[in-house]
């Protein structure tokens, strides 16, 4: 059974359609790739995931949960799911390993102690321990970023979502974060990825999703993505987003 | 001006009593705390869950939030003190009207906390929701995508950085609800005004008597403005700088 399974996903916001039947599935380890133009669902898509949006019609599993059942505990899923957004969202008003204490604390019940100890290992990981004491406001963009990623990391997820991670940093910040995903991809965690970062994708991915107008058309295998795009509209993005 | 000037009144005991005017004045003063104080924890309370509340998904808790506003903030103070203090008893089931207006401890005090709190609390609603909705979108999202419920991501992450954002508003709050406190004398509380006419009634000082307690008030809502001044200070998240300032 794949970790995450999207079938025949609609959304509407009032008339306006979102996401048009939208199916694939994320199996477990596997690196996604999302990608397409501004506005084509992206965003949209991967944060039905998680159930931060809504959506009408469809369904979506989540290591055999299903997101939209309103039985299923969307607190207790999405702490299972990490999250990394665009503009990083750290907590301001706590200090960087408050901010990686806090969920597993509040959430999963850890003992404080514990918490903190999981919180700077962390740290080290993403090569920030320097930083434990420092708010959110002092870092760079890279940095928030990868303190984002630790966050994540710190509730043990069973998967990870990235919403264009690397789109609000300057250039010369952008590898440091990507490096963050490539270690977690290599050490065999299930992602799913908007980005257009195509290198990472080149590197990493398993597939690459292209999306156009809220409707998945391109799903490919990463060579078969860069090699042959079937549709048209894929072939045009890439000549784009490579030849910059 | 054929005013009689004394300085001295302070010191002197009152018509019929032992004590002095100044003890009248530092008691009357001590009940306009007790007020201002109670009034202000029930005005951070309900203003918080007021101004919460309109910043939920969905209609009903938005029409509650916006209702408690407009009601608490379009009639004078003065009249909703009337209301709670002659027509809200009458209301009351039987048993409990009685109670409360025969039995009630420090009736009149506590009729004023309440009014004067959920008066401010209105006010409070307000700023928290404006405090709320200038917060990142993002922020909310990253509550819960972390797993927390829609209140803890409220208490843990969007409260804290509202109220951060909201003091400087919140400190002329501060600063109004000692001031207002003055219209508890109209139902009887013995607050720094109720006492100023006392004093003023027994002793013919005018003057003395109301420049202490202009003294007095002005020194209350000056403390209030450095407290408020002094928590933001404490408070402040280190390389914040604030949405739209
Ligand atoms: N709250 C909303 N109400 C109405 N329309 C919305 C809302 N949020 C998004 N949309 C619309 O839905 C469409 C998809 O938005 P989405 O953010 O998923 O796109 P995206 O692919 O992530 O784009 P980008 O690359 O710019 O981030 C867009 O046309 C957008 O205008
Ligand atoms: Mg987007």
């Amino acid at each position: 059974m794949a970790m995450i399974e999207i079938r025949h996903v609609f959304k509407w916001y009032d008339k306006f359609q979102v996401l048009a039947d939208c199916s694939t599935q994320v199996e477990k380890g596997e690196v996604v790739v999302v990608c397409g133009p501004s506005g084509s669902g992206k965003s949209t898509l991967i944060k039905c995931v998680n159930a931060l949006e809504p959506f009408q019609q469809g369904e979506i599993v989540v290591d055999g949960v299903s997101v939209g059942a309103s039985a299923t505990n969307l607190p207790k899923l999405r702490a299972r799911v990490g999250m990394v957004f665009q503009h990083f969202e750290l907590f301001p008003h706590m200090s960087i390993v408050d901010n990686l204490t806090i969920g597993q604390v509040k959430v999963l019940g850890r003992p404080r102690e514990l918490a903190r100890e999981k919180g700077l290992n962390l740290l080290a990981r993403v090569g920030l321990s320097a930083q434990a004491e420092k708010f959110p406001g002092q870092l760079s963009g890279g940095q928030q970023q990868r303190v984002a990623i630790a966050r994540a990391l710190s509730m043990d997820p069973i998967c990870m979502l990235f919403d264009e991670p690397t789109s609000a940093l300057d250039p010369e910040m952008i590898n440091e974060v990507l490096d963050v995903m490539v270690e977690l991809a290599a050490e065999g965690m299930t992602m799913m990825v908007v980005t257009h970062e195509m290198g990472f994708a080149r590197k990493v991915a398993n597939r690459v999703i292209f999306m156009d107008g809220g409707r998945i058309v391109e799903d490919d295998a990463k060579d078969t993505f860069f090699g042959n795009p079937r549709s048209e509209r894929a072939q045009q993005f890439l000549a784009k987003i490579l030849h910059h | 001006m054929n005013y009689h000037w004394n300085w001295g009144i302070y010191f002197q005991t009152v018509q019929a009593g032992e004590e002095t005017y100044l003890d009248w004045l530092i008691s009357g003063l001590g009940w306009t705390l007790a007020v201002a104080l109670t009034a202000w924890l029930i005005a951070l309370a309900m203003g918080a869950v007021m101004g919460t509340l309109r910043t939920l998904p969905g209609r009903a808790p938005l029409a509650i939030g916006n209702a408690w506003v407009e009601v608490f903030r379009n009639v004078p103070l003065l009249v909703q003190l009337f209301l709670w203090f002659f027509v809200v008893p009458e209301l009351l089931p039987r048993d409990l009207a009685l109670w409360v207006k025969q039995d009630m401890p420090a009736k009149e005090f506590v009729t004023a906390a309440i009014c004067l709190g959920l008066f401010t609390s209105a006010r409070i609603a307000e700023q928290v929701r404006a405090g709320i909705q200038s917060l990142p979108r993002g922020q909310r999202m990253a509550a819960l995508a972390l797993g927390f419920t829609l209140p803890q991501a409220y208490r843990y992450v969007i409260l804290p950085m509202a109220f951060r954002i909201i003091i400087p508003p919140l400190t002329s709050e501060f600063m109004n609800i000692f001031k207002n406190s003055s219209v508890a004398f109209a139902i009887g509380v013995l607050e720094l005004t109720f006492q100023a006419r006392q004093m003023q009634e027994d002793s013919e000082q005018g003057i003395e008597t109301y420049l202490a307690v202009t003294v007095l008030y002005f020194l209350c809502a000056f403390l209030a403005n450095r407290g408020m001044a002094f928590i933001e200070r404490r408070t402040r998240v280190p390389g914040f700088i604030a949405a739209g300032k």
